[in-house]
């Protein structure tokens, strides 16, 4: 199978690249990945090319495409919040994807703010069947801080070290630093809820490189409630690897847990291969 | 949607059309043409913006740009384990034809910054370049490869990455979010560069504290630029961090403009 080059979306300003496996099934979901902050399509150290080509082998039609302004894509030219900017740009990567492999349904997968980006499309448009939030949103609960200090309290190196850090944290970085306000957890939780009951299926996997705000598996129940325990979320956290996964071995075990999610949930229709 | 996003056309080509390429049209008939070749690694996802604006500017100029990905890397077909020197190099001047059959222009000048500098001078015979900007090249592999493999082991115990440290066999055989062949590895070691095959100017942005090893390469001093501010290239807390240098852009597209 070979991969083919797009520019496409409404204004023509979006570039992406199709995998299309020679025999999808019109039933088979199509796998669109959201670019990681401002790394463009191929994803930290190729993650997102990597993914869609094992999916791709496992016959799922997939795109990783930039979004307005990323990577190489271009403004649309429109007068749109950013909000409405990467809802429409996801709704044209879905308009692409099913007219080249017939796909009616999306999984959407995002790393960080691609998370987001996923989570936002997600809450609105019918079209998405499921979707995979890697380092998606978080908050800092009770066990957290607990699990956090508690072992810190009993450390006495650590208090040694407590001034010189102080120190050097007032004198600052002198970098800028660039964040985007997370929604607030009530609303999450609530957005979360409705995907569920329009049937979407949702898999979570957190990394330890996002240990400042969440440190634990325990700690998916403590942010969003019994919906955790819903049979179509799946969560997973990944202690050992760090947020964008340097390490290969981790890359290796991220995508076998997002192709195991898939096959269970979104199972290629008979037939198709690559 | 503006006429310069138009200009722009992803495409694979080359054998099997295995290689990804993004040509950057001249509005106007193009007077020159210039191929960019890419760094690899991380390197080459920071510098992925740089890239882009580069081309950007030299097609304000009229000049007819190919941005690419060699096999093995970015959008091209391949897995990271694959990429190979010798491979490179060819992709390099099968991308500087491609250029030419688009363009219609025979005379391509190559630019390449680190890894990339190095693949741009050492295919400059075969791609038949008209001159090389080489960015910060890396002239002496053997230091290259044992900064590389620091860094890459310094990773290991990296407490802003990791919650806890990694073993060494869970970093081995990578380099800063890559796999690397043992191939690669000695390919690059045994990398060392006297005289360039092409004119090529000299854009240097190392840190004060890099070793530089210029000497012995270029012969003729007028043809090394220092750029400020220094490039951060090897700083691990800033390995996901993109690689952005107006200077750059504005020597580039000055030596292009002034060239014959």
């Amino acid at each position: 199978m070979q991969e083919q080059a797009f520019r496409f979306g409404r204004a023509r300003h979006l570039v992406g690249i199709a995998g299309l496996p020679s025999s999808a099934a019109r039933e088979t979901v199509g796998v669109i990945v959201l670019n990681a902050g401002l790394v463009h399509r191929i994803g930290p150290f190729r993650l997102h090319v990597e993914m869609t080509r094992r999916l791709n082998a496992q016959g799922y039609p997939t795109l990783r495409f930039d979004l307005s302004t990323i990577g190489d894509s271009a403004a649309s030219g429109e007068s749109q919040t950013r909000h409405q900017q990467i809802c429409a740009d996801v709704a044209d990567a879905m308009k692409l994807l099913g007219e080249q492999a017939a796909c009616q349904r999306f999984v959407l997968i995002g790393l960080c703010s691609g998370s987001q980006s996923a989570h936002m499309v997600a809450c609105s448009d019918a079209r998405v069947a499921g979707a995979v939030f890697l380092d998606g949103y978080a908050y800092r609960t009770l066990g957290y801080h607990l699990r956090y200090y508690v072992p810190r309290l009993l450390d006495v190196k650590r208090w040694l070290g407590v001034f010189s850090r102080r120190r050097r944290a007032q004198q600052g970085s002198g970098e800028p630093a660039f964040t985007v306000a997370p929604l607030p957890q009530a609303v999450v939780r609530a957005d979360l809820a409705g995907m569920l009951e329009r049937g979407l299926k949702l898999c979570l996997i957190y990394s330890g490189g996002i240990s400042r705000y969440f440190n634990h598996a325990r700690q998916f129940r403590e942010c969003f409630g019994g919906l955790v325990r819903h049979p179509d979320v799946f969560t997973r956290f990944f202690k050992e690897a760090d947020h964008t996964y340097i390490l290969t071995g981790d890359r290796n075990r991220l995508l076998e847990q997002i192709e195991r999610w898939l096959a269970q949930n979104f199972p290629v229709t008979a037939g198709a291969s690559s | 949607m503006s006429a310069r996003g138009e200009a722009e056309l992803p495409f694979y080509f080359g054998p099997e059309r295995a290689l990804f390429g993004l040509f950057h049209a001249a509005g106007t008939p193009a007077r020159k043409a210039v191929l960019l070749c890419p760094p690899l690694g991380q390197d080459q996802i920071r510098c992925h913006r740089l890239y882009r604006q580069l081309a950007q500017a030299l097609v304000a100029d009229g000049v007819a740009v190919l941005r690419f990905d060699y096999y093995g890397t970015g959008d091209s077909a391949g897995d990271s384990a694959e990429v190979d020197w010798e491979r490179c190099i060819a992709d390099a001047a099968t991308a500087a034809a491609e250029l030419r059959a688009r363009s219609g222009i025979d005379q391509v000048f190559a630019f390449g910054a680190r890894l990339g500098a190095s693949i741009a001078l050492a295919s400059a015979a075969q791609a038949r370049f008209a001159g090389v900007v080489a960015w910060d090249p890396v002239l002496d592999g053997r230091a290259y490869v044992e900064q590389l493999d620091a860094l890459q082991l310094a990773l290991r115990i990296d407490r802003a990455r990791f919650m806890q440290p990694r073993k060494e066999t869970d970093v081995a055989a990578q380099w800063l979010g890559f796999a690397i062949s043992d191939s690669l590895r000695q390919q690059i070691a045994g990398l060392h560069f006297k005289r360039p095959a092409a004119p090529t100017l000299l854009l240097e942005s190392l840190p004060p504290d890099r070793p530089r090893a210029w000497n012995g390469f270029v012969v003729d001093a007028a043809t090394i630029r220092s750029l400020q501010p220094p490039t951060p290239w090897d700083d691990p807390r800033r390995l996901e961090v993109a690689i952005l240098s107006h200077p750059l852009i504005q020597a580039v597209t000055q030596h292009v403009r002034e060239v014959a």
